[in-house]
């Protein structure tokens, strides 16, 4: 009996309590029949187990936990492990369950990217932003966050595979409609995404695309209250923040939007620096050098260093010769959001206000968007069933890649 | 609705944690008398039961110990926003969990360190502990798992404070008050949301614009009637009302009518009764009281008594949450790899060992193997 997890709960450590108590709480969970008559396996047919000894808050949790059933392993991480799961009341409904692991390096309880990613998302409702549908705790005291279920990977597979997936100006305003509603939606409700990047903007079932990973979110600072500066990917963190400015606002997240759209349209990272040093330099090459002129205040940053001779900011022309597939208008949008003073810089609202996407071509609807794989739902089940241990373990790499925010933060 | 309305409902506060005076109450009684069953078990066996703490008594205790908390905070000089949701925390905590349960002593240091966190502080948890006396890092972080799973997972708690400086920008624009008045209806305010909604069920009732009009109210009642009559005032909304209802416009006569009805005087005035409702519930407990809870005669008077109640009828095997979770923590290293393994489809053929050795890897990958041949050696099934 001990040996299935699912059988004995403990409602207490220290003493078990066998004598089942009735719970003025106690939800029976009626169980779905299976749909082809097979017989389930007897854990799944005894959905109640009875509350005995616990408190109202261990009851709420374990409602809550019972809800799920979770299904095969999908990912193994450093910070957590992810699991395909569905509603018991209704398999069709799935989810994503990501176990987080105790973090062993980190001795100060919970850790910050668990604390941050729970504690912003559990407020955050929009299509734009990975849902965060239940929380629970499970009886070896790890968190359980149940997302939304992501299957069709990330904004970074399609941009890296040139040769399996087209696509063109259309598509790219779809996706950057997207992504520009995700982190406006952040910014209305005064959070701090302070990591966008194409690969953690994930691409739901019907084409959606999805800000995820709120590892690093904070909400907007007081103004005498200082932040940290060590946020953001090298390659799509802005210069304020490459200064070491201790307090900044959205225009950080929309410097990564820019960052994000640059390399929609040419397919590959347009600023990859590999040192901070670096980047200043690959900024100030590409963008042009930030001075008292164009950024009055800028010298007086902690951390302003530019090397080299002085390259002044370019223009119009200098983008449409490499960003012009996106037309006349998009080159507008993406200029404003690499203006090198944060304070000149586009914010997310006047993003969505912008001419650009009212222009011709019209953003691809959802459903005609390039992605994975054609078919959506069927074919994903059908990917889920099929057992091709080489595929899975691809599959569970990237998903942990994804959730390694201790590897992707140094 | 009002978009912003909409938006706060959509917050774990308002969902998972307000409350109506009723459910409130509801919920103190069970979690009293879940404790009440639970310990009963456990002692039956040892000795003759105690006494318990009725739920009134344990909201005693709790006020007790959230003042505390906010001497503790005020102490270290930690932020005001930290130590308000520490303070929340702690009375969310012991809404569904007994006082009887954990002990409360302990907890308060984990709401402290953990509001701090929450708040996107992280001190070192040796360091913090230090400020206490007797108090390890150990102690602090004992309770922690537990205080997350008593608050549901809702970290993000919305305090008036901000709201209030918004009010007194508002009171500011309007021009024709002394500014001294406003500053010093400011100043006064500011204490009150510091330590009177903390002290109280009002973060469970009110919204926290309600809360902090109420604090202001208490501070200078004219100035915060004249916030909500100023927001609830639209000399030119008639006009828009009075066009004739075409058809092209009918849509737009619903909404302006819709909209006449949000900011017209009715809606005014239920705010303003809310405003009085939580202005009531705040006078209890004004600031000047946060000596009153200990060390005077009065106070020893009633907390004494329960606090020698609680030490005769608490847990006996959850009082300490070190050792809890130590054990707890045990018996999950044991259980882990089962749990992990609980989703791979191998539940029929999952026999003990598993569980205890922790192979569950060393199966996962057995099993892969098997389904990584579809060419059997033997031929396909029959």
């Amino acid at each position: 009996m001990s040996a299935s997890p699912l059988v004995a709960y403990p409602t207490d450590t220290l003493k078990v309590n066998s004598r089942p108590t009735a719970s003025p709480l106690k939800r029976p969970i009626s169980a779905a029949p299976s749909s082809d008559g097979t017989p389930r396996p007897p854990v799944q047919a005894q959905p109640t187990r009875p509350h005995a000894t616990m408190d109202l808050a261990e009851q709420m949790n374990d409602d809550e936990k019972r809800k799920w059933v979770k299904g095969k392993k999908l990912g193994e991480g450093t910070y957590a492990n992810v699991f395909a799961a569905h509603l018991r009341t209704d398999p069709s409904q799935k989810a994503a369950i990501k176990k987080i692991k105790v973090q062993k390096e980190y001795r100060d309880g919970m850790a910050p990217d668990a604390l941050r990613e729970i504690k912003h998302l559990q407020e955050l409702n929009h299509p734009n932003v990975v849902r965060l549908i239940s929380v629970f705790s499970s009886k070896d005291q790890n968190l359980n966050l149940v997302l939304e279920y992501l299957p069709l990977g990330d904004l970074e597979d399609l941009i890296r595979n040139v040769n399996t997936y087209r696509y063109g100006a259309a598509d790219i305003k779809a996706w950057m409609g997207m992504l520009c509603r995700g982190v406006w939606f952040c910014h209305e409700n005064f959070v701090l995404h302070r990591d966008i990047k194409p690969n953690n903007i994930l691409i739901a079932a019907n084409g959606e695309a999805k800000l995820a990973d709120f590892g690093l979110a904070r909400s907007f600072s007081d103004p005498a209250i200082p932040m940290t500066t060590n946020v953001i990917t090298r390659w799509y963190r802005p210069p304020e923040l490459l200064f070491g400015a201790r307090h900044y606002s959205g225009a950080v997240d929309v410097w990564s939007v820019g960052l994000v759209f640059a390399e929609l349209i040419i397919r590959s990272p347009f600023l990859p620096g590999d040192s901070e040093i670096n980047q200043i330099d690959c900024i100030c090459r590409a963008i042009g050098t930030p001075t008292e002129e164009n950024w009055p205040g800028v010298t007086k940053l902690p951390g302003y260093a530019v090397a080299g001779e002085t390259v002044p900011v370019y223009g119009k022309d200098a983008y449409m010769g490499r960003f012009g597939a996106v037309g006349a208008d998009g080159v507008d949008l993406l200029m404003k959001t690499l203006v090198l003073d944060p304070r000149k810089r586009i914010t997310a609202r006047e993003m969505l206000e912008h001419k650009w996407w009212r222009s011709e071509p019209k953003p691809t609807r959802n459903e005609d968007l390039p992605r994975k794989t054609k078919g959506g739902l069927e074919k994903m089940a059908a990917d889920l069933k099929r057992v091709n241990p080489m595929e899975e373990d691809n599959r569970g790499a990237k998903v942990a890649r994804k959730l390694d925010f201790g590897a992707m933060k140094k | 609705m009002a978009s912003e309305d909409a938006r706060y409902r959509q917050s774990t506060q308002y969902r998972l944690w307000s409350f109506s005076p009723a459910q409130l109450s509801s919920m103190r009684e069970k979690t009293n008398a879940l404790a009440q069953s639970n310990i009963s078990e456990r002692l039956l066996s040892t000795r003759a039961l105690p006494e318990f703490l009725t739920p009134a008594e344990e909201l005693q205790l709790l006020n007790f110990y959230t003042i505390d908390l906010l001497r503790a905070g005020n102490f270290f000089n930690l932020r005001t926003d930290m130590r308000a949701t520490a303070a929340v925390f702690l009375r969310r905590f012991y809404l569904t969990n007994s006082i009887m349960t954990y002990p409360p002593t302990d907890m308060l240091k984990t709401c402290l360190f953990f509001g701090c966190k929450a708040e996107g502080h992280y001190p070192s948890v040796g360091k913090f502990a230090e400020q206490f006396p007797n108090t390890t890092g150990e102690d602090v972080l004992a309770g922690e798992f537990l205080l997350c799973q008593g608050l549901r997972f809702a970290f993000d708690v919305k305090h008036p404070f901000r709201a209030l400086e918004g009010a007194i920008m508002e009171l500011r624009r309007y021009g024709n008050i002394e500014d001294s008045r406003i500053s010093s209806a400011h100043s006064r305010a500011r204490e009150i949301l510091k330590f009177s909604p903390l002290v109280t069920d009002a973060y469970f009732h009110y919204t926290p614009s309600q809360i902090m009009l109420a604090a202001l109210s208490l501070a200078d009642q004219e100035l915060a009637e004249r916030v909500v009559h100023e927001t609830f005032h639209h000399p030119a909304l008639s006009d828009g009302a009075a066009a004739a209802p075409t058809r092209e416009n009918r849509k737009g006569a619903a909404a302006a009518g819709e909209r006449a009805r949000l900011v017209g005087a009715e809606m005014r005035d239920r705010v303003l009764e809310v405003v009085n409702a939580c202005r009531e519930v705040l006078a209890k407990e004004p600031p000047e009281r946060m000596t009153a809870y200990w060390g005077t005669p009065d106070s020893n008077q009633i907390t004494r008594p329960l606090l020698r109640k609680l030490k005769k009828c608490h847990d006996p095997d959850r009082w300490n949450l070190v050792e809890l979770q130590r054990a707890r923590r045990e018996q999950a290293a044991l259980k882990e790899d089962a749990e992990d393994d609980e989703g791979n489809g191998a539940r029929g053929s999952l026999d003990g060992d598993g569980a205890v050795f922790g192979d569950a890897d060393g199966r996962d990958v057995k099993r892969r193997k098997v389904a990584k041949a579809p060419e059997d050696p033997f031929g396909g099934p029959l």
